[in-house]
């Protein structure tokens, strides 16, 4: 049987400007994605000096914003797999959370969006969406309070992701490189 | 339970969601994505090293193409002819000259060319004229109908696929669609429930946050103006907003209905897509489509 697709008109409720984010991935979460083989995820304490951030900006063409990334080494078993860094560029408005694996020869091994932030109205919380739930058991398929965010417009671009990840490049290179 | 992942990729933000109850699902997912990835790879314009590169610089010399590249080509063909080609993939000339696609050493091109430029024999694709082929007016659907393809075939009952605005949901779930128009706040603007919604825009300049211009059949930009089309598979939705940004505002919005889509105007908002399916299913048998 095939079903009729259908996008159904709902009332619009009154509109409210509000952030939302889809959270998709925890760091720890982030780390087991990118990272599955690991078994250690270490804190790399890294301090930026004005002169390093100036010189990544220089160099990635993109401005470093904070003086201590959050990086952690990956090992299994005391073998060095790589680095694992969680960042934020900015999306349309708000910030985008990353996280991104480089490999120790600064090859990118994987991207994964970690909370994916939008300014948008408040109806998508309405009523009708909610019912869909009601008289579903504790397996249903949605949490109450998940946020969905599916906007179709002009494509958004994730060039920043692309120059974000440049710029973790330069920062290995210029702190981490072994 | 709902799981949701999402990646950079295809220039955009791509989200995959599933509802399952599923010890495999992170595998399912990767899987998903790969899929995603690999069409990009395939069949990005950017990309020197793709097979649509590849059959741009390859002077009118047949190659033989990845079943997936083929299959998408098969479809961009097929809407070319049934729009009368107000949908057309010849015309990435115009926007390399533009600036606007890099040019990968093409020597001379035209700036457009016609459905008859484009020669699909079995596995094997030549272009009569050296016109240039972009395929990203259709294979931003092409890959999310793809994916869904996937996570159905690997037993996946629900969930949807968001590639930057491309979305298609499949199974029982109803998923909540925002429109942005313009630099505005999103507005809610109804259920997406077995179909797919893809919207186009063309902008008096280009802004670097947002990618591309929409040229018309002639390889000439278009009107500043938003389209935004429902349809049953993601593909067509895309394509068909191409058809709606191109063809004359009093004819668009009938073309549109006779080639499987619905054309969401800003007065009427979103309406209930039905009616549509026997032209959706009509094409589908005839051109092996989603």
């Amino acid at each position: 049987m095939r079903h009729t697709p259908a996008l159904i008109m709902m009332p619009v409720a009154a509109f409210v400007c509000q952030v939302q984010a889809a959270d998709y991935l925890s760091t720890a979460e982030a780390q087991a994605v990118l990272f599955p083989q690991a078994s250690t995820f270490s804190r790399q304490e890294v301090v930026l000096t004005k002169e390093q951030l100036k010189a990544i900006k220089k160099a990635s063409g993109v401005r470093q914003r904070k003086t201590m990334p959050p990086i952690w080494r990956a090992e299994r078993e005391g073998e060095f797999l790589g680095w694992f860094y969680v960042d934020d560029v900015i999306g349309k408005h708000e910030f985008i959370t990353y996280a991104a694996a480089i490999s120790p020869e600064g090859e990118v091994r994987g991207i994964e969006i970690m909370s994916y932030r939008e300014t948008h109205g408040d109806e998508v919380r309405n009523q009708q969406w909610r019912d869909q739930f009601v008289g579903k058991k504790a397996d249903a398929p949605f949490k109450l309070n998940e946020d969905i965010i599916n906007i179709s417009g002009a494509t958004l671009s994730c060039r920043n992701i692309t120059d974000g990840v440049k710029r973790l490049l330069v920062l290995q290179e210029m702190v981490l490189k072994e | 339970m709902i799981t949701r992942r999402m990646k950079p990729l295809l220039g955009t933000y791509v989200e995959i969601a599933i509802n399952a109850e599923n010890e495999e699902q992170e595998q399912l997912l990767s899987t998903a994505f790969e899929a995603i990835e690999k069409i990009h790879r395939l069949l990005s314009f950017q990309a020197r090293e793709s097979e649509l590169s590849q059959l741009n610089l390859a002077a009118g010399i047949a190659l033989t193409m990845d079943p997936l590249s083929i299959r998408c080509l098969r479809l961009a063909f097929a809407m070319m002819k049934a729009s009368r080609q107000y949908f057309n993939c010849t015309i990435a000339g115009s926007l390399v000259r533009r600036g606007v696609l890099p040019d990968h050493g093409f020597g001379n091109y035209l700036e457009a060319g016609n459905v008859d430029d484009i020669v699909i024999s079995g596995k094997r694709v030549h272009l009569a004229r050296p016109v240039l082929l972009v395929l990203d007016g259709i294979a931003k659907g092409y890959a999310v109908d793809h994916a869904i393809k996937i996570l159905m075939a690997a037993g996946i009952r629900s969930g949807w696929v968001n590639a930057g605005g491309d979305i298609r949901a499949f199974g029982e779930l109803r998923v909540p669609i925002l429109l942005r128009q313009g630099g505005g706040a999103p507005v809610y603007a109804g259920d997406l429930q077995n179909a797919a919604v893809a919207t186009s825009s063309a902008r008096s300049e280009l802004d670097a946050r947002y990618q591309g211009l929409l040229v018309n059949t002639e390889g000439r930009p278009i009107d500043e103006g938003q389209w935004t089309v429902v349809a049953r598979s993601a593909w067509r939705a895309d394509a068909l907003t191409k058809v709606a940004a191109t063809a004359p505002r009093d004819e668009a919005e009938q073309l549109v209905a006779r080639l499987g889509g619905t054309l969401v105007s800003k007065t009427s908002g979103i309406q209930a897509a039905n009616g549509e399916s026997a032209q959706i299913e009509n094409l589908n048998q005839s051109q092996n489509g989603c």
